[in-house]
């Protein structure tokens, strides 16, 4: 018997046309993903998301267009990509490139030219079936440790048809499902693509909806709403995810406040992650050359963070550090 | 196709976790007074380098002149146990040095001899070498001379071999037919050597049997001897051999229970007066008698290693199998075996190795591997985890120096609990234990026509090759060089640095029409190369088969007596005496994949112009490089790559077997690169795959080459697979990981999930290299080799050469110093 066909993925890859032709855009599919539902997964992160939450950790996920991440370190100022950018957006700036980003269009001729590495896209639009074969390579990985796939984003009701077309690809080929989301959608949207899902990893970012809005740009009545049908009329396996961003949603009257509903309207069977802000995303804002946002965000410390469990936990819930 | 080991994986994995977690016994972090006295004794600026082992085999050589070879060298161990100085340090438990002082090195003249350039050498490097030692040394290069088992390969090699040798295609390369490469060993251990078998010996029958049982054998079997057997001289020689050497090394055990004695006399401290006096009457009981207790069987254990080495691949077998009975029987408190297992590992710290100037390079540091293996199946294919498997792990952790190896031999129904601890044993920054797939090796032995309870008792040998405790032994074993063969193509026969024609006209690049006509050629070339490594192999054995019948080692194999010869004139259950061991055969790979796709495919690149690139070591051709660069790689589970991964495995493996070994049976395929990838790199000019000249190669057998895996462990993983390496007898894999990669109970569950999928899909060995905070700064200067280096940051997995300076230099601070003496 053929070895590589012997471990190949058993799963059957779907044809042209339906569901696999449905087109998206993914910023990066990372494999042996071991912290975003059970077993070892893979994630893939979709583009474009609803809010614009101040402290965003991957502002290359905000749009849906593919963007131009550049390293301004690792620029050799070779004038290769002035010479290629169909839109005539990069001049030569201090011996280095410069884009014009109102008129960069992601095309990214640049960064296929780059010698030095210095410029890439960040996304790329793809079929669900690419995908999907993609994610279907580690299978036998998925198969021993009781892993899957898990949509990411962004957040994946951003691109509903999309998502729903992976998902779909992914139940008929037996694989555990996880969408990660931070729940703001038309609930009809939500249901439609919540039969394919098999676990929810759902963000609550603030309970008080004006001050979601000042740090999210959107109130968070539709966002409540989902998580409460998601878990009563659905009945779906939930965890809920709690980022804790010192100085915007981790005073005492939120935390209760969250803690509360978790509890109350949820109960305590669904079990809570507390993510501890960090500055992963710093360099992200430098390559996207946008003004950082995180610069006057400070990690939460220990204490702070033993504290906040220890409120979850008071009303009588499992709460975790870390995802 | 692997064949189908005992219960399914499913009915596994219920069985392992229903298993009640972990050994009833406390882990502790803390280390005893006695074992941080005696890690403290092995901080030396130093190894003192000696000649007095030399000096005594010498004067007894001299007196033996004329007798069988197996004689001499008997008398010459003798003559070394009977007077070589001896001590017993402050604190130990388990007694017996290596040398004729604590931590010393005894020069030897067996591999290569010590002119006067490597004497200076020698100094170079901060060894103390007296004006009269120097002078000694001289005389015995004179008298060693004829027994040296160089010098006398160069008198063979004709003139097609002694081309092939200058290269250093099998390194270190050769400078002169006398001298070799330069230089010889000196080294710990008290054995005839000399060492770089690897093989176990049966360490069961000593423990269980003792020597005097064997002496008595022995003599039975010599007073059968009949004159009308054409074998009868040789036969009585190596039977008179085996006694002379066991009753030599009883009265060595003698020795030192006299020391034990006089100094429980002298000492005023009462507690060590009962240790020494205790120390005295088991070294009056083992090795000649069957050890009772586990304290006895450890030393008892300890006094044969002393006379299997010196060798830095002497292997320390299933040493919780071995062990096992002695435990049950009495072994006081599990703390006290947990003591004697960590003076263990101090003693084996305790012996070191150096070499001549090139060979040095070939094994970086003191490296060697006393693999002590643990875990895997009974002979009946039952788990074989027992208090010892755990015992000995937690003697790693609490006393994690580098040195024994031990490997954990990884089943389908290894318990989920003691993966887990293994796990969490790895992460303290050691690399142990190493994990081996029971799948896999068990395949290999059965397809070699080993049966398979035989083959379910297999121990490795050096880092990863099989060996069957007392049924096997490779003798010849060389560092191949593959991506040398590639450029040896390229120049249509001839090696680039040397400018040696190596005897085959393969055809010029440049005329190659397709890719097919060149990967023709490339194969042979390599084939051809190989035939040549083989006829060097075959060589060595004849040569060492002549020189250096070792009655100890031959006596601890299967059927020792009754056969009544040496091992190297015997037949073996697995007869792998002769290996063909790779080193950067996915440099060759990704080499040959990449002119595939740009040259003969795409047709982008003309064949002079890569040639000249090559030539200019890129420099010039810095564009060109990038597309090299950017052409598919091995490590990324892609199939393009992959493919000419597993066609030439495969025709590594077919030509292992198509080449004879003169002990019998044929050359066995192997691949670990132990730290090869560096002198092999030096030798190498520029490579296809973007690597420049003199680069370092891939590590491994299967790893991809550094930095040119970007899918993460699984995408390696996938690449690996698909390479059959049930063929192999053994197959280095590295996976890199930063300890935060592997904090919670959970990340250790899922690492442990990816293992067992690599072993059940025929992985054969997993090494986590579990990295430094010096290798993160290396990796933030040096971004393109590291890019396969995952961290964790605060949840969330990341490569980190994507991460920004800040979080760098944050993780960079998280990372402890591990230091490991």
């Amino acid at each position: 018997m053929d070895r590589a066909a012997a471990i190949a993925p058993s799963l059957t890859v779907p044809g042209p046309g339906g569901l696999a032709a449905t087109r998206g855009s993914v910023f990066n599919v990372q494999r042996y993903s071991i912290h975003d539902g059970p077993g070892i997964r893979t994630t893939v992160f979709l583009k474009k998301c609803s809010l614009t939450c101040l402290w965003c950790q991957n502002p290359e996920s905000q749009q849906e267009a593919p963007e131009l991440f550049f390293d301004a370190d690792k620029c050799a100022g070779c004038g290769r990509c002035q010479s290629v950018c169909p839109e005539g957006a990069i001049t030569m700036r201090d011996g280095r490139s410069w884009t014009d980003r109102s008129r960069c269009t992601g095309a990214g001729h640049c960064a296929e030219v780059c010698p030095q590495g210095a410029r890439s896209l960040m996304g790329r639009y793809l079929s669900a079936g690419e995908v999907f074969r993609e994610i279907a390579e580690d299978s036998i990985f998925y198969e021993q440790s009781g892993g899957g796939v898990t949509l990411s984003g962004g957040d994946p009701l951003a691109q509903p048809e999309f998502a729903l077309a992976l998902l779909r690809l992914c139940k008929q080929a037996g694989l555990h499902t996880t969408l990660d989301t931070c729940g703001y959608a038309a609930w009809p949207t939500v249901r439609q693509l919540l039969e394919h899902v098999d676990l929810v990893l759902f963000d609550l970012k603030h309970m008080d909806s004006n001050r979601h809005r000042q740090l999210t740009g959107v109130g968070n009545e539709p966002i409540l709403r989902n998580v409460r049908k998601i878990h009563r009329e659905l009945r779906r396996p939930l965890r809920i995810r709690f980022a804790v961003i010192p100085g915007h949603n981790d005073e005492i009257a939120n935390v209760e406040a969250t803690a509360d509903f978790v509890a109350g309207e949820l109960g305590r069977s669904v079990p809570v992650d507390l993510l501890p802000f960090h500055r992963f995303g710093e360099a992200k804002y430098q390559r996207l050359q946008r003004p950082d946002p995180l610069a006057g965000f400070v990690p939460p410390d220990p204490a702070q963070l033993a504290g906040i469990q220890a409120v979850f936990q008071s009303r009588g819930l499992s709460a975790h550090l870390g995802g | 196709m692997t064949p189908r080991e005992g219960p399914t994986m499913d009915q596994n994995r219920s069985q392992r976790e229903a298993l009640p977690a972990g050994r009833p016994f406390a882990h502790s972090e803390t280390t005893s007074p006695r074992i941080r006295q005696l890690r403290e004794q092995l901080r030396v600026s130093r190894f003192p380098l000696s000649i007095v082992k030399a000096r005594l085999q010498t004067e007894a050589f001299r007196n033996s002149d004329g007798e069988p070879m197996v004689l001499r060298r008997a008398r010459a161990l003798a003559h070394v146990l009977d007077n070589i100085p001896i001590s017993i340090s402050e604190g130990e438990l388990i007694v017996g040095n290596g040398a004729s002082q604590p931590m010393g090195l005894e020069l030897d003249f067996y591999a290569g001899l010590w002119p006067r350039d490597e004497i200076e050498g020698l100094r170079e490097a901060g060894y103390e070498v007296s004006a009269a030692d120097e002078a000694e040394i001289l005389e015995m290069n004179d008298f060693w001379k004829h027994f040296d088992a160089i010098g006398r390969a160069g008198q063979w090699a004709d003139d097609r071999l002694w081309s092939f040798l200058q290269t250093g295609m099998v390194l270190p390369p050769w400078k002169s037919r006398e001298n070799g490469p330069g230089g010889g060993y000196a080294e710990s251990g008290l054995g005839l050597g000399p060492g770089f078998y690897l093989m176990t010996v049966d360490f069961g029958m000593v423990l269980e049997r003792g020597l005097l049982a064997i002496i008595e054998d022995a003599e039975q079997r010599l007073a059968a001897l009949r004159y009308d057997d054409p074998e009868a001289l040789e036969q009585g020689s190596f039977l008179r051999a085996v006694v002379i050497a066991h009753r030599a090394i009883i009265r060595f055990a003698g020795r030192y229970a006299d020391l034990a004695e006089r100094m429980a006399a002298t000492t005023t401290d009462p507690v060590r007066r009962a240790e020494l006096t205790r120390i005295a009457a088991i070294c009056r009981h083992v090795p000649a008698h069957p050890a009772r207790s586990f304290h006895e069987a450890i030393q008892s254990f300890w006094f044969t290693f002393l006379m299997v080495t010196p060798s830095p691949t002497a292997a320390m077998g299933r040493f919780d199998q071995f062990m096992l009975p002695c435990y049950e029987a009495d072994h006081g408190s599990d703390e006290e075996v947990l003591e004697l297992l960590q003076c263990l590992r101090i003693k084996d710290m305790q012996f070191n190795r150096i070499s001549g100037k090139v060979a040095r390079q070939k094994n970086a540091g003191l490296a060697k591997w006393h693999n002590m293996v643990i875990g895997g199946v009974r002979r009946d294919g039952t788990d074989a985890t027992n208090p010892l498997t755990w015992l000995v792990l937690e003697a790693v952790s609490r006393c994690p120096t580098a040195h024994h190896t031990v490997t954990l031999r990884v089943h389908d129904g290894t318990p989920e609990p003691l993966m887990k601890r293994a796990l969490e044993v790895i992460r303290l920054g050691t690399g142990m234990p190493a994990l081996v797939g029971d799948r896999s090796y068990i395949a290999y032995l059965c397809s070699q026509g080993v049966p398979l309870e035989e083959a379910r008792n297999y121990a490795i040998g050096g880092c990863l090759d099989v060996t069957l405790p007392g049924k096997s032994r490779s003798a010849a074993v060389g560092m191949f060089i593959v991506p040398m063969v590639f450029d040896v193509t390229l120049l249509n026969g001839v090696e680039r640095r040397t400018g040696q024609f190596l005897g085959l006209h393969s055809g010029e690049f440049t005329d190659f029409g397709s890719f097919d006509e060149f990967y023709a050629a490339f194969k042979q070339q390599l084939r051809h190369c190989l035939t040549l490594h083989a006829q060097k192999n075959n060589l060595d054995l004849l040569i060492s088969r002549e020189l250096y019948p070792d009655p100890v080692r031959s006596s601890l194999m299967e059927d020792a007596i009754t056969q009544a010869r040496p091992l190297l004139e015997r037949t073996y259950l697995l007869e792998n005496g002769a290996l063909l061991n790779m080193v950067g055969m996915i440099n060759a790979v990704d080499s040959l994949v990449a002119v595939r796709k740009l040259v003969f495919e795409e047709r982008s690149v003309g064949q002079q112009e890569l040639l000249d690139a090559l030539a200019a070591n890129w420099e010039g051709h810095e564009d060109l490089r990038r597309r090299f660069l950017a052409a598919p790689k091995y490590g990324n589970g892609d199939d393009y790559a992959d493919g000419i991964a597993t066609e030439l495995f495969s025709f590594w493996a077919d030509t292992a077997a198509s080449l004879p070994s003169c002990l019998g049976g044929s050359h066995k395929p192997s691949g670990i690169s132990v730290s090869s990838q560096w002198p092999g790199g030096a030798l190498t000019g520029a490579t296809p795959d973007g690597r420049f000249a003199g680069e370092c190669l891939a590590d491994g057998a299967l790893s991809a080459m550094r930095g040119r895996d970007l899918h993460g462990p699984t995408g390696l993983m996938r690449s690996a697979m698909k390479i059959d390496q049930s063929r192999y007898q053994a197959g280095l894999f590295n996976l890199k990981f930063h300890p935060s990669a592997m904090e919670s109970d959970e990340d250790l569950r899922k690492l442990s999930m990816l293992v067992r999928t690599y072993f059940a899909h025929g992985g054969k060995h997993v090494q986590f290299n579990v990295v430094s905070r010096e290798t993160l700064i290396e990796a933030q200067k040096d971004p393109e080799r590291y890019q396969d280096l995952l961290v964790r940051v605060a949840g969330y997995s990341a490569y980190f050469v994507h991460l920004g300076k800040a979080m760098q230099d944050e993780i960079i601070g998280r990372t402890a110093h591990t230091h490991v003496s």
